[in-house]
């Protein structure tokens, strides 16, 4: 797809060796990590990658940032989070040796490229890899971690001796709460013990206003005193900083990016997919299925029982009044194609329905085309994805008469009361929906609605109609 | 943002109506009066501005007026003491509020995108309001205070006063009384100012006990915080002449059993409520005297006596520690009344006062009783030149609030002098 030609780096501006002096590429990237596994990312990337290296890098990361945050947005504590994202990071961005971390500090940065451009994407950007360097953090083992802190060279002050002893009870009891609650050590004595060994750091108390907020700290004539085990507070701040910072500068940075007509496209598709890169696609490929569906058996009990609320309604919709407007044709028609329906076979499910109430020649002559359109077989040939749940929810909503859009975003509280009842959901979990749909992010109601009618066993992040459709089969098709 | 000061403030004045005498209102041309002759503009100018010469902490900074009729106008800004205090003098508002110090001029934020008006600086505040203390106070209530209730502000003005000195390390701050029945704190060292929301609020929270005022519900960890304990410390030996013997809330037996009653410790709960079921009409003292005794003579030995000792240190932390106005603090274009100003209702100047003396708002100075004063010093010598301000009991909290402002702007000097050092350090 992309020119792979060698070009020569002489004379190119933005490309200049000579600055590694005497070090190797390996030895610079090494040096960024500290010999360690971690890196704050402080130094620019340098040396040549391949086009392909700089989408495909690009692109794991960003499936592994979409997990954390579709987790994030369903608030899952940290601990759910580290149990399904460490999996993932070390099949996707692990950092072993010196090509992982050519992988992961590349990716990072060409990331850094694409989300630098809004506040709204660069805070997003900034919280989601805090949250990545966090989890990573607490996978190292403790030799490594105080090896790392040790190397960063922070601006910490470690009080001594003399002045904890000064301190003593004050210490004490301020990071008691935190001590049983997080800690676990619920008797006095193992407590004792863990606060005698316990370094603390001294620092003014703005650095750290969510553990201000809790009291957990011990605060004296402005400065705040922070026991080591909450130093990874400290350290994600610090990470979170200069990230912040970095993102500015690279979003002013940015205009001189403009010429280059080869990253600019990928950098472009790179931010605005990033929803949907992760968990797309995939299933439209998948034609396991596909022998089952046919124009008769979509209306069967044993399809139409895995169809998400959006596409039910739809159904529902063309059912009772033998016809759909527009933009319900086209969701529905291109989530059916998403479920393998054939265009002869969709060509005769909608004539089926529509011919009773019109005639089959008003169908051919107003109709078809459209379908076979959708298909990719007329007009400008473009074959035609299914909607995304963001695709569908940017569309205008749905007037009286129309069935199109999210039922989530667009039912009243007691409507969607009743629907959720007809399929199947109990009293109490019907109340856990409608209280999650009323933070207004609508995939997250449908992604808890999938939860619960699976028994807990898909927990996928619901981005996608046919995503739910695809998990929702498979499910039933096993149980 | 404004209609909603707006229709507050008009409560007030409405309130007010009822239950005061007309002597007290305060009419426009007593405002007048007020600000051409008495009001000290130079200090609330060299205390905003934080420097004799006019710099971006004054000219850039929002002040409000609000007006007789309700009317609010926001985004007035200055460019010197002269241009504020003729501009005061010239609108005549019944009191101008002091806001947010922006990235541009606030008068002419309508050439600006919206973006611009950010507030970068703002002191840190504090209000504290006795109305919220009135499921306790039983001297007075709404809008009224007196001697006694005012102590529960001598109380809290104590305890903040001193978490921002030794917990924050913050040295300049001012006490305002708001000129009705509350108290409001002015924090004006260079990092309180520069503090951003996030910060703000997470000070409040620090500072906040008792979650959403009025609710009640305390939110502490045992074993306290030494925060939490030196309060505690200080509270508790003011409960006793406070709360048990002036307030005493609990003499009503359904207030005591609401209030008291909530002990974890059900056996107890139930005991309480027939033994002053029994003896009914008894006084707070006795009351709380009543649940060490009770306890003892109907629980078992095996109980965890520890618990209801520590119910009872909650207690007094819920009843006493400071009830504060989370939003006025978390908020940096939060407006507050300026010092000095008098109140629409009451006609008494918002006179700053120092938290560590006594302070009494019955006789703080009151408009009419100011003009009273310069007009019978006029009648006694009339050769002497002397200025109307010294002519009367306002004299005293002027001189008090110059001083201040003068120990403020040393050390801003000092600051501005040592960061001016470490730069030349660096290059």
């Amino acid at each position: 797809m992309f020119k792979q030609s060698k070009r020569r780096t002489a004379g190119r501006k933005n490309f200049d060796i000579t600055y590694l002096g005497d070090s190797t590429i390996e030895s610079y990237i090494e040096s960024c990590y500290n010999n360690s596994k971690l890196s704050l990312y402080l130094k620019p990337p340098i040396g040549e990658i391949t086009l392909e290296e700089f989408e495909i890098w690009a692109i794991d990361r960003i499936k592994i940032l979409n997990e954390i945050e579709s987790y994030i947005s369903r608030s899952k504590t940290f601990k759910e989070i580290e149990s399904i994202i460490l999996p993932l990071i070390n099949k996707l961005l692990p950092l072993n040796n010196f090509k992982d971390k050519l992988k992961d500090y590349y990716s990072h940065f060409i990331l850094k490229l694409c989300f630098s451009r809004s506040k709204e994407l660069r805070d997003k950007f900034v919280k989601i890899e805090t949250i990545l360097f966090k989890l990573r953090f607490n996978s190292l083992i403790i030799k490594e971690q105080i090896e790392f802190i040790k190397n960063l060279n922070l601006p910490w002050i470690y009080i001594d001796q003399l002045e904890k002893n000064s301190l003593n009870n004050n210490l004490l009891n301020s990071i008691t709460p935190s001590l049983i609650f997080q800690l676990n050590l619920i008797d006095e004595q193992s407590r004792n013990k863990f606060f005698a060994n316990e370094q603390f750091i001294k620092i003014p108390f703005e650095l750290i206003p969510e553990l201000l907020s809790t009291r957990s700290i011990y605060l004296s004539k402005g400065f705040a005193y922070i026991p080591q085990f909450q130093q990874l507070n400290l350290l994600a701040l610090e990470f979170a900083n200069s990230l912040k910072n970095s993102l500015i500068s690279t979003s002013h940075s940015f205009p001189s990016l403009d010429e280059d007509d080869r990253l600019l496209p990928i950098l472009n598709h790179l931010s605005q997919g990033n929803q949907f890169l992760s968990n797309g696609l995939e299933f439209l490929s998948n034609d396991s299925n596909e022998n089952d569906i046919n124009a008769i058996s979509i209306k069967s009990l044993e399809i139409t029982s895995n169809f998400p609320l959006c596409s039910t309604n739809l159904l529902d919709g063309l059912i009772s009044t033998h016809h759909l407007k527009y933009l319900g044709r086209q969701q529905f028609g291109l989530f059916l194609k998403g479920l393998g329906l054939s265009l002869e076979e969709s060509l005769k499910f909608w004539a089926n329905e529509f011919t009773k109430s019109i005639g089959l020649d008003k169908f051919e002559k107003e109709y078809k085309y459209n379908i076979r359109h959708s298909y990719g077989l007329e007009g400008s040939k473009i074959n035609y994805k299914p909607w995304d749940c963001r695709t569908i929810l940017m569309k205008s909503r749905p007037n009286k008469g129309e069935y199109h859009g999210c039922p989530y975003r667009d039912f009243s509280k007691d409507q969607l009361k009743l629907k959720l009842s007809n399929m199947g959901l109990n009293e109490n979990e019907i109340l856990t929906v409608l209280d999650i749909n009323s933070k207004g992010d609508y995939t997250n109601s449908c992604t808890k609605v999938l939860e619960f009618k699976t028994k807990g066993e898909v927990m996928d992040h619901i981005t996608h109609p046919n995503l739910y459709f695809e998990r929702m089969r498979s499910f039933s098709q096993k149980n | 943002m404004s209609s909603q000061l707006v229709s507050s403030a008009k409560n007030d004045i409405d309130s007010d109506a009822g239950n005061s005498s007309n002597s007290s209102r305060v009419s426009a041309s007593d405002m007048a009066f007020y600000y051409e002759r008495l009001l000290p503009f130079r200090y609330v100018f060299q205390w905003l501005n934080h420097s004799p010469k006019p710099q971006a902490d004054f000219v850039m900074r929002e002040f409000a007026y609000e007006f007789q009729s309700g009317a609010y106008q926001r985004y007035n800004s200055y460019n010197n003491l002269e241009e504020f205090k003729a501009s005061v003098i010239k609108s005549n508002p019944t009191r101008f509020e002091v806001g947010a110090v922006y990235e541009i001029n606030p008068s002419e934020r309508k050439s600006v995108p919206k973006s611009k008006m950010k507030p970068v600086e703002k002191e840190l505040v504090f209000d504290i309001d006795l109305t919220d203390y009135d499921d306790i106070r039983t001297c007075c209530s709404k809008t009224k205070i007196c001697t006694k209730c005012w102590k529960f502000i001598t109380v809290a003005t104590k305890i903040i006063d001193q978490a921002l000195r030794d917990d924050f390390g913050f040295e300049h701050m001012i006490w305002v009384f708001s000129g009705r029945r509350g108290a409001h704190c002015w924090v004006s060292d260079k990092r309180a100012r520069v503090l951003d929301e996030t910060r703000r609020r997470a000070i409040i929270e620090y500072l906040d006990v008792l979650k959403n005022k009025g609710s009640k519900r305390l939110n502490v960890r045992r074993p306290y915080h030494p925060h939490i304990q030196r309060s505690y410390d200080i509270l508790k030996t003011e409960f006793i002449p406070i709360i048990l013997e002036e307030q005493n809330p609990w003499q009503n037996d359904k207030a005591a059993i609401e209030t008291l009653c909530k002990f974890s410790n059900e056996k107890l709960n139930e005991a309480l409520k027939e033994f002053w079921g029994d003896h009914p009409d008894r006084s707070s003292f006795q009351k709380w005297k009543d649940i060490d005794e009770v306890a003892k003579r109907t629980l078992p030995k095996s109980t965890n006596f520890k618990l209801i000792v520590e119910a009872k240190q909650d207690l007094i932390l819920e009843t006493l520690y400071p009830r504060l106005d989370v939003e006025v603090s978390r908020q940096m274009i939060h407006l507050l009344k300026s010092p000095f100003c008098i109140h629409p209702g009451t006609g008494n100047v918002c006179v700053p006062f120092d938290s560590r003396q006594p302070f009494d708002p019955m006789s703080s100075p009151n408009l009419h009783q100011l003009q009273r004063e310069i007009i019978e010093y006029q009648s006694n010598d009339e050769d002497e030149k002397i200025s109307d301000i010294d002519k009367t009991s306002l004299s005293p909290y002027i001189e008090d609030f110059r001083k201040y402002v003068t120990r403020l702007l040393k050390s801003e000097r000092n600051g501005k002098r040592e960061r001016d050092d470490e730069n030349d350090l660096e290059f």
